[in-house]
């Protein structure tokens, strides 16, 4: 199926983890067509390791550092794309992260604010300063990325501002969604279930998963890089061109 | 992208309209390398034609008749189908109508149009996946894509057990998703808004007769109503089925996908 990438550019956060979604979406938008796919890491090491993939692919790259949480950093990146492709067509925002946990009473404000600020604000602020881009050629994708512990209340998961801030990205997701839709821009949302990326802190990050698996996921098995890049891959895709303002997850039925 | 559909078999019913998701859909699979791609309708001319066209994609297909209220039949259809290619892989059940008439005060409702319409759509869905999970389970491997309504989330056509029966189309999604999922067989569901089918014919039945323009300052007002500004084409729902009927989505399971222009989100 021709995913009709041919002439886009794309922009990846979070895409420096070299076993994390971000670097398999960016892998799987350059084996699809796409023109150029710039990424984007808090680390820009890891971000150059990335774009290296990808121009192996035969695909355009840049990295950029940029620190979701930074207003000014996130509008220089943006700018530095534009200026590098002359416009973004899809922008994927991977950029996130697990902080804290443990019982709510222990809980402190701190960690609360650095979830927010990571992955809610994170997240609205790379929008933000890509929106008026798509608003002027009248074109755009966004795809988020969420968690399916938005749906898990149970041990392990108890109360924990990560779960809460992903929420937070489903809502951001629909309401921009419908405000932007006269505008030609579709936002959606991926909410993988459990992967071995660096999300989990163990070092046998397969055993965690497989652990969750056996518990709490119908199909019996965790998700892969893969499985998450190729939904996101889809709604980044004109093929799901009538497709807005939703949440699919991505985990073997553990939420439905 | 390869959806790694090669030596796939699909059933897909409802595939009768020439106008419909099901052709649609039939038509997309074989294009994506199906390796059989199976029709079922109530009209079994109607069924020929698309199992024509999807032989003309160089795909192998038989039209088989089936009326999916009719248990029996479905499981010859189902039967016949095995018998033909070997295993079903790949089930779309798009079979489904609209009975009801929408805005209908629920003290003027005839229960014998519920029967038919729960029938028509749940029952149905119920019978084809109940024939063909069998043959799923014993390879450890099958694709169910149900078709849900963005009417389940609007309630301004008043009560309709149109919407109701798709509801229950979601519910059973997902409970099936649930059992089946050890068992290697996923089950989604794709949720379309309104697209120019032949559905909803029974609907357009009581719209007053207006002069063109007039026609088209209604049509206008209704696509105001969408977020993306226009309705769904038989495309966009047949590119949502197959996706999900394809291992691109191998772990996406009991999941509801709304195609709808964000008419529902």
């Amino acid at each position: 199926m021709d995913l009709g990438f041919k002439g886009k550019v794309a922009l990846v956060t979070g895409a420096g983890s070299q076993i994390g979604f971000g670097k398999e979406i960016s892998l799987l938008l350059a084996k699809e067509g796409c023109d150029a796919v710039a990424v984007s890491d808090i680390n820009l090491d890891d971000a150059k390791l990335t774009t290296e993939a990808v121009k192996a692919l035969g695909c355009k790259s840049i990295a950029v550092k940029a620190d979701v949480t930074n207003k000014a950093e996130v509008q220089a990146m943006v700018e530095k794309v534009i200026a590098e492709y002359g416009k973004i067509d899809i922008l994927l925002n991977v950029a996130g992260g697990v902080l804290g946990g443990g019982p709510f009473e222990e809980q402190n404000e701190e960690i609360w604010d650095q979830n927010i600020a990571l992955n809610l604000k994170g997240t609205m602020f790379v929008s933000q300063a890509v929106i008026p881009h798509m608003k002027k050629q009248n074109y755009g994708v966004i795809v988020n990325i969420s968690s399916g512990s938005t749906h898990q209340y149970g041990p392990p998961h108890g109360v924990g501002m990560y779960a809460i801030s992903k929420a937070g990205v489903d809502t951001f997701t629909k309401q921009l969604a419908t405000v932007e839709a006269g505008s030609g821009i579709r936002v959606n949302c991926v909410a993988p279930g459990p992967s071995p990326t660096n999300f989990i802190k163990a070092p046998d990050k397969q055993a965690v998963v497989d652990m969750l698996a056996k518990k709490e996921i119908p199909m019996g098995r965790g998700a892969t890089q893969a499985d998450i890049a190729n939904a996101a891959v889809f709604f980044a895709s004109d093929i799901s061109g009538y497709i807005t303002g939703q949440v699919l997850h991505v985990s073997g039925g553990s939420v439905m | 992208m390869d959806l790694g559909l090669k030596g796939k078999v699909a059933l897909v019913t409802g595939a009768g309209s020439q106008i419909g998701f099901g052709k649609e859909t039939a038509l997309l699979l074989a294009k994506e390398g199906c390796d059989a791609v199976a029709v079922t309708d109530v009209n079994l001319e109607d069924a020929e034609k698309t199992a024509k066209a999807v032989k003309q994609l160089g795909c192998k297909s038989i039209a088989v008749k089936a009326d999916i209220t009719n248990h029996a039949e479905v499981d010859a259809m189902v039967k016949k189908v095995i018998d033909e290619y070997g295993k079903i892989d790949i089930l779309c059940n798009v079979a489904g109508g609209i009975i009801h008439k929408d805005n209908v005060p629920i003290d003027q409702q005839d229960p014998a149009v519920w029967e038919k319409q729960l029938k028509l759509n749940l029952i149905g869905t119920m019978n084809v996946s109940k024939a063909v999970v069998p043959a799923m389970r014993a390879q450890k491997y099958g694709v169910i894509v149900n078709i849900g309504s963005g009417s389940t989330h609007q309630y301004q056509m008043g009560v309709g057990t149109y919407a109701m029966s798709k509801y229950a189309i979601d519910l059973f999604t997902k409970q099936l998703a649930f059992v089946e999922g050890k068992a290697g067989i996923r089950v989604n569901c794709v949720a379309p808004g309104p697209a120019p089918t032949n559905f909803g014919a029974i609907l357009r039945e009581d719209m007053p007769k207006l002069p063109p323009d007039e026609m088209e300052k209604m049509r206008a007002a209704m696509l105001g109503t969408f977020p993306l500004g226009r309705m769904g084409t038989a495309a966009d729902i047949a590119n949502a089925t197959v996706i999900l009927a394809s291992d691109v989505t191998s772990y996406v399971t009991g999941q509801v996908f709304h195609v709808s222009g964000g008419s529902v989100i």
